[in-house]
């Protein structure tokens, strides 16, 4: 069963997230925030890492460029979920595999988890 | 010497004017009120207006609900930016670390975002979440006094949102240098919003209920008048000069013209000439003494219509910047924001000439009748103040009757000129009349006239025949 890390400060889409995922067949760990999340990374070197943006001391963009300039983590893939700032996401190709405006559909999450897990 | 707090402007209308100045800049602030009382968006307004000035706001919350949903609610209103989150406004939950970690690792957590953000502004919304987390009330007491006092450190502002669960005594209220309490409560049957500044260390606030509204512009607040005006805002003065009224031997009636800064009442039951005499005296107005109509009953494309049918071109005084009319639909009206959108059209276009129409619009926007005269007399200062030569009019209930129903003997004895217009009935004929019952120091002409329309409109015509009763309507016969 593939690991899929969460960073969300916000609980009810933490664990919203979750659920979907794990009823998808994945397991899941979770952070609330971007630091706490990077730490919980290095530990478990998931399959793949969902990320908010805006985020208590570490954003979503710092977590990815972060991951990106770690060769242990460099090649997990990073989908970043946001409302406001998914333009400054997408500005980041180079960080994030695919991006997600909130809010977004169950399907569309659990295929683009299934896409970039599945290329690798 | 006393010294001046620095402030931080709020970019709330009419509130920095409540708080004597705006926030203080490192002080901490409790902004309660129950739910939809208006705080979200009050704290909000706050911290986009902090951004758009080149400063950084923090908001934090302890809800359950999403800020996804709060931006949806906040997308509605006009300040609400969304290129400036998580740039200059950046939301954080730290329900998590609460639950996860308790409200020490919250304390840490908001000292290292406030430093991150470089923020001047810290909101943390739900304190009362905080409390039912607490284990003790010196938990929560302890996370205010840290919260606040590293916020002051950096200067941040900080802003506690709150459900106003949280009694007077409580070690919070005791700890915060203000206390904002929001209310949304019903008069009658209409909801009236209020905010009141409970606490206020170290500057004096308008005390007492100031009225508030949200609309798509965010929120705006009223200061009451006669607390914002209790002294005008200019020093006043004693003017000689004398205005014209417009209305042919009107001058004359009232000792040569309508002195300068005064103002004035027009009363008298429907039909009887008020309006005619504001369409003359705002005739006069020109560009150099520009006028103002501010009016509660007839739309101001009727009030165009019937100056042109007595002569008067009001469409070319608007055009020309000499005249501008504000219309107030009698409906739910709020009295301060009307006596702050009559001053404030006055100080922006430098209004001499000005017109009410009339008093009553003011008292039905009422919702605390009591306090009217202290209100109007606060009103009426400031426009002698400004040197504002006002006349405004006041209907009366009966076309005829023995009685005469000014406002409140009060609020008369705050007008400087008085003057009745009636119907009388005199053989089988109705005949308007105009008399002059007071001019504050100068000598009037004490007799009734009568008034008729010719080619320039109303105007003042012989004295009227000697007959009793005549001030009621109903004359006696020869007297």
């Amino acid at each position: 069963m593939p690991l899929i890390v969460i960073a969300e400060d916000e609980f009810l889409l933490a664990d919203v997230l979750s659920i979907m995922l794990e009823d998808a067949g994945y397991e899941v760990a979770s952070a609330s925030h971007g630091k706490a999340a990077l730490t919980l990374v290095k530990q478990k070197l998931p399959a793949l890492v969902i990320t908010d943006f805006m985020m208590p001391l570490m954003t979503g963009l710092e977590l990815a460029q972060a991951m990106r300039a770690d060769a242990t983590l460099s090649s997990i893939p990073i989908v970043l979920v946001s409302g406001a700032q998914g333009s400054i996401g997408r500005a980041h190709p180079e960080v994030f595999d695919a991006v997600l405006d909130k809010p977004y559909r169950e399907k569309t999450l659990i295929a683009t988890v299934a896409g970039l897990i599945g290329n690798r | 010497m006393t010294q001046a707090l620095a402030r931080l402007q709020t970019g709330v209308p009419g509130l920095d004017a409540v708080l004597g100045g705006g926030l203080v800049i490192g002080a901490s602030y409790i902004l309660q009120g129950h739910p939809g009382a208006g705080k979200t968006i009050f704290a909000n307004q706050i911290a986009f207006k902090t951004a758009e000035k080149g400063s950084k706001a923090l908001y934090v919350t302890l809800l359950a609900e999403t800020h996804e949903r709060l931006f949806q609610a906040l997308g509605t209103l006009e300040f609400f930016d969304i290129s400036r989150l998580g740039i200059d406004v950046t939301y954080v939950s730290v329900f998590q670390t609460l639950r996860d970690e308790g409200l020490s690792a919250v304390v840490k957590l908001i000292r290292q975002e406030i430093a991150r953000q470089g923020a001047t502004l810290l909101v943390f919304d739900g304190l009362l979440n905080a409390r039912d987390r607490a284990d003790t009330q010196l938990d929560v007491k302890t996370f205010v006094a840290e919260v606040q006092s590293q916020a002051a450190f950096v200067g941040c502002t900080v802003l506690f949102l709150t459900s106003s669960r949280i009694a007077e005594e409580s070690p919070e209220h005791t700890m915060v240098d203000g206390v904002i309490d929001l209310h949304n409560e019903l008069s009658g049957v209409r909801a009236v919003r209020r905010l009141q500044v409970k606490k206020s260390r170290g500057t004096a606030a308008l005390g007492g209920h100031h009225q508030f509204e949200i609309t798509s512009d965010g929120v705006a607040v009223f200061p009451r008048v006669e607390a914002l005006l209790a002294h005008t805002s200019v020093p006043d003065h004693a003017p000689t000069g004398s205005v014209s009224s417009g209305t042919g031997g009107f001058d004359a009636l009232v000792g040569g013209g309508l002195p300068e800064g005064s103002v004035s009442l027009v009363f008298g039951p429907s039909g009887s000439g008020k309006t005619s005499l504001g369409i003359n005296f705002l005739s006069l107005a020109t560009q150099e003494q520009p006028a103002l109509h501010f009016g509660f009953y007839e739309t101001p494309a009727r009030l165009r219509g019937k100056a042109a049918a007595l002569g008067v071109d009001f469409e070319g005084l608007i055009k020309n910047g000499a005249l501008e009319m504000i219309w107030n639909p009698m409906t739910e009206n709020l009295l301060d924001k009307l006596g702050h959108r009559l001053l404030d059209a006055v100080r922006e276009r430098g209004v001499k000439r000005l017109l009410i129409d009339g008093l009553g619009g003011f008292e039905r926007g009422a919702v605390y009748q009591p306090r009217m005269v202290e209100f109007f007399a606060a009103l009426t200062n400031e426009l002698r103040a400004l040197n504002v030569t006002t006349i405004t009019t006041w209907e009366l209930r009966d076309l005829f009757g023995p009685t005469v129903t000014a406002p409140g003997s009060e609020i008369s004895s705050l007008l400087d000129n008085l003057v009745m217009l009636r119907h009388v009935e005199i053989g089988s004929r109705y005949k308007r009349t105009v008399s002059v019952l007071k001019v504050r120091d100068r000598a009037f002409e004490p007799i009734i006239h009568e008034i008729g329309f010719g080619p320039g409109g109303m105007e003042v015509r012989a004295a009227l025949e000697l007959v009793a009763g005549a001030a009621t309507g109903l004359a006696q016969g020869p007297a």
